[in-house]
């Protein structure tokens, strides 16, 4: 006979956190996943029945030649970024107060532009007759090849990207005890030594989820290349956006999100099992 | 400290002024009085400032991106916390597995996302809609409240809650009373991040809207691609200055 | 015995069975009813699963009203788990948990007349000293003044007023604590769980606050379940204590019986300090008994319980009733290997065959004391009733 203590109870009682759980899964599975199984459908239902769009796309001589230019632009982006993105986070993370602040504020500010505005900067900066060949042509170097080519898209790329590469990169910097440096240094290793024997190895885990992620982030891009690119620069995610809504070849632009996604989540997997190895490696 | 070589100083330099570049150089072009993008040369106007202001074009895609931003966000913001307090109480053993499925808008590439999205609105009806837009945005923009939110419920005591349904609390009343004051600045961050996000969204809205439904991104979309318009600088550089004072403010504060 | 929904009612409804309690506060009036019993209960952490783990094994336990009663054990051995299906935050594998007389193992938490003190207080950090306080009565639906007016009265209760506009957050961990008290105790629940309270404050902290818990409990008449791992607190405070080893009860007693009346080697041992000797049981007759013990000889002490000739047992006895003395007689003997001073007493080690012994007395060598150094040979003498025969 316990002195009963009562208020209103939730109506469903403990079913209601069951609900608050499920509420936005159940969301992402209707309005996200399953029209993800419809695109696949249109895939492999339009124009016609049949795998015909993943013949095509594996096999034309069109479709090799963005998929070739897609993964270089992607490597060579990913490969400009990251030493760049190392270098700020790592006097971000290990600079002096007034150094890692400034340094903060360049990070930040187009961390939150839209890239829209940002690929606009560029466009401005690349064009023919833009602020880089104006310079260029003040230090008397005429005809520099600027304007809508490769270059431009991996400018602008590799500028979307930074910031998000230094922020993994930085947060296992800044895990990485300095009492360990001090420790190295109090062995005799001297300061370069200290960061390619101590420093660098301590923060690959960092480097390695840049790496994934800007990759990752790289392939399914359109707004930077199709900006910056003009049409001239097709890559994979651009070619989806073409074959929707300039060709409206459904069925094959459905394919090669199809594509895209699957060639996203084998690198996610791939990546997974190098950083375990890695793991393993530095027990 | 050790290995602050003046030579990595100077390249760390050189690649924050890479990360301001494009932003810098648009500044000048906003002041241009030509009525094409070029640099002003001695003159300067601010007719391209108002031109934002016409009531038919910029400042309605403005409109529009707004209450697609408000919308969006607290939508996504309220899915977000009932999804991340539900893992916080019940700790389900699906637990990964649903922040997995959760988080999937952030890496399936955009343009993956937007093609599933622009299925389900041409299915449902709701393309180049407001409601569908918000529909495609609260997707695209929810990962960024949940991670955020878990983020602020990782670091609250368990007992809180505990403590409160031990003094009587329902559930529903320690989640209002306790819970949510105690992660406010989370929630406050989840909200701002995914009102950002939305403003900004520029690769699924380009599947799903254009015609009816024109927000700013899209705007400034056409813009660079048909022909380049000042007032795409004017607009740049509104939202740069803006930008730039919400982070220097913030950082002072700290 | 009715646990649907009734309007919160600033009075609680009068009870129906006369022999429950009717009122809090007012359990005075019933000292030897039950407040709290388990029986078989067990507590698998998931169950199925390959981590599953047992973490209480088949414990029965029957804990009265208005008692100050202590769960002591080694971290680890399931004391706040025991507290937390106490409190409803967790579910029982199987078997009964009842709180005065009802069954509650279907009861949320909220719906319990039992109040926890959390280990690391779990104050809310967003409301002041006085609406923490405030905030079961709040929940429980009190008119606003009778609100206020226990607020105030707990506040004097626990020395808070000053601090009562004060958040948690810039308190120390006495204030805390005292403010987790008068929040759990400002609902007046029949039953109060108090989770190490004590363990996140320095000694000095720790040891006024034993007294001033003590006395609480008496003024309040509210029975308090305490969990620690420290037995010198478990004894100081309580009126009965429990003795938990990995998932198991042990033993429940009085301090004193525990102390005195160890009933298994774990006991003697946690409790306090023991010699524990393994012994054979060589004769036995009624309530005495001789034991073998190797390299030593033999020993005489009671037994409670009967024992088999040639049973193997074990023998402890507390350092502080070993007596030593010079070699004189025949009997047992051993050697000092090292004699440590404490200050208020003087501890030998001591080998005897392959026995390491210790002994403590008092200021050795001081008042009569017989002292001794490293490498005397000392004949052993045990105060009578001192030895205790320990069958597990
Ligand atoms: N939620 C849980 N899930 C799995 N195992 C648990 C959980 N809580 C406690 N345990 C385990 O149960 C045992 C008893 O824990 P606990 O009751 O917290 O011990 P004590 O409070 O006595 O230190 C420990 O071995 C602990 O690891
Ligand atoms: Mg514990």
């Amino acid at each position: 006979m316990i002195e009963r203590r009562f208020q209103l109870r939730w109506p469903l009682g403990a079913s209601g956190s069951l609900l608050m759980l499920w509420a936005l899964p159940v969301i992402l599975l209707l309005a996200y996943v399953l029209p993800f199984a419809g695109v696949t459908l249109w895939s492999v239902t339009r124009p016609e029945p049949g795998f015909e769009n993943y013949v095509r796309i594996v096999t034309g001589a069109d479709f090799q030649a963005i998929f070739v230019r897609t993964a270089w632009v992607c490597l060579l982006s990913t490969a400009i970024t990251i030493p760049i993105a190392y270098l700020l986070a790592y006097y971000w993370v290990m600079g002096s107060a007034r150094r890692s602040r400034l340094i903060e504020i360049c990070i930040f500010i187009p961390f939150w532009i839209s890239v829209l505005v940002r690929a606009f900067g560029w466009v401005v900066i690349l064009r023919n007759n833009g602020l880089a060949s104006d310079v260029a042509a003040a230090f008397g170097l005429n005809g520099l090849s600027t304007g809508r080519n490769v270059w431009s898209v991996i400018t602008g790329m590799v500028h979307f990207m930074v910031p998000f590469a230094i922020l993994p990169m930085a947060s296992v910097m800044r895990k990485i005890d300095s009492r360990v440096l001090l420790a190295a240094l109090g062995l005799g290793c001297r300061p370069l030594g200290v960061f390619w024997r101590v420093y660098l190895p301590m923060s690959l885990p960092g480097v390695f989820s840049a790496l994934a992620m800007t990759f990752i982030f790289s392939l399914g891009f359109f707004v930077t290349p199709m900006i910056l690119g003009g049409g001239r620069v097709v890559l994979t995610a651009e070619s989806v956006f073409v074959q929707m809504f300039q060709t409206a070849n459904w069925g094959l632009g459905a394919a090669l999100g199809v594509v895209l996604l699957v060639v996203v989540f084998a690198i996610l997997w791939l990546s997974q099992r190098v950083m375990r190895i890695e793991q393993l490696m530095s027990r | 400290m050790f290995g602050r070589s003046r030579l990595g100083g100077f390249f760390a330099g050189l690649a924050g002024l890479f990360l301001l570049l494009p932003l810098v150089a648009v500044i000048p072009f906003s002041f241009t009085p030509k009525r094409f993008l070029s640099m002003p040369d001695g003159e300067y106007s601010l007719r391209h400032y108002l031109a934002i202001f016409d009531p038919d074009t910029w400042l309605a895609s403005i409109g529009t991106s707004t209450l697609v931003a408000i919308l969006s966000s607290v939508i996504a913001t309220a899915l977000a916390a009932a999804f991340s307090i539900g893992i916080w109480l019940r700790r389900p053993a699906s637990g990964r597995f649903l922040i997995g499925l959760v988080l999937l808008p952030i890496i399936v590439p955009p343009v993956t996302s937007a093609v599933a999205l622009y299925f389900l609105l041409a299915q449902i009806g709701l393309l180049d809609t407001i409601p569908g837009l918000v529909l495609s945005h609260v997707v695209m923009i929810v990962p960024f409240s949940v991670i955020a939110i878990l983020g602020a419920l990782s670091r609250l005591d368990r007992n809180l809650e505990l403590a409160a349904r031990n003094l009587g609390a329902s559930q529903l009343q320690s989640i209002f009373r306790v819970i949510l004051p105690n992660i406010r600045f989370g929630l406050f961050a989840a909200w701002f991040v995914s009102l950002v996000m939305s403003w900004e969204e520029s690769s699924v809205t380009l599947f799903v809207s254009g015609v009816n439904v024109i927000t700013l991104p899209k705007r400034i979309w056409d813009n660079l691609r048909l022909d380049l318009d000042p007032a795409v600088a004017a607009i740049s550089v509104i939202m740069i200055v803006a930008t730039t004072l919400v982070i220097l403010l913030r950082k002072s504060e700290t | 015995m009715q646990r649907a929904i009734i309007e919160p009612n600033p009075t609680p409804p009068a009870d129906s069975k006369a022999a429950s309690p009717s009122k809090p506060g007012s359990l005075l009036q019933h000292p030897n009813s039950v407040a709290a019993e388990v029986r078989n209960l067990r507590k698998i952490y998931n169950v199925g699963s390959p981590q599953a783990h047992e973490a209480l094994k088949d414990v029965n336990l029957s804990i009265r009203a208005n008692e100050f009663f202590t769960l002591l054990g080694p971290s680890g051995c399931g004391k706040t788990t025991l507290l937390r299906i106490l409190g409803g935050f967790e579910m029982l594998t199987s078997g009964t948990c009842r709180i005065f007389g009802e069954d509650v193992s279907r009861l949320p938490p909220e719906a319990r007349p039992v109040n926890t003190v959390f280990q690391q207080y779990a104050l809310f950090p967003h409301m002041t000293v006085r609406r923490n306080i405030a905030f079961g009565l709040e929940m429980l639906g009190k008119p606003k003044a009778e609100v206020e007016r226990t607020v105030e009265r707990m506040l004097d209760l626990v020395h808070m007023r000053e601090y009562a506009d004060r958040r948690p957050d810039t308190m120390s961990g006495g204030q805390r604590q005292r403010v987790a008290l008068a929040r759990a105790l400002a609902p007046q629940p029949k039953l109060l769980l108090l989770d190490e309270p004590l363990s996140a404050l320095d000694l000095k902290l720790r040891q006024k606050m034993r007294l001033e818990l003590k006395s609480l409990q008496r003024e309040t008449g509210i029975t308090f379940i305490f969990v620690t791992h420290d037995q010198e607190e478990a004894l100081a405070m309580s009126d009965r204590v429990a003795v938990i080893s990995n998932g198991h009860l042990q033993q429940v007693g009085t301090p004193e019986d525990i102390y005195e009346q160890p009933q298994s080697r774990f006991v003697a041992d946690f409790i306090g300090e023991s010699n524990l000797i393994e012994a054979k049981v060589a004769d036995s007759a009624g309530s005495e008994a001789a034991f073998d013990i190797e390299g030593f000889g033999q020993v005489q002490a009671p037994i409670g319980q009967r024992v088999e000739v040639g049973q193997q047992v074990w023998l402890s006895i507390r350092p502080e009733r070993l007596v030593l003395g010079a070699v004189h007689r025949e009997g047992p003997q051993a050697t000092v290997t090292d004699r440590t001073y404490l200050g208020n007493a003087v501890e030998y080690h001591l080998r005897a065959g392959k026995h390491a012994l210790t002994a403590r007395s008092p200021r050795g060598g001081l008042r009569g004391r017989q002292d001794f150094a490293p490498g005397d040979a000392v004949s052993l003498g045990f105060e009578p009733g001192s030895i205790k025969v320990l069958l597990s």
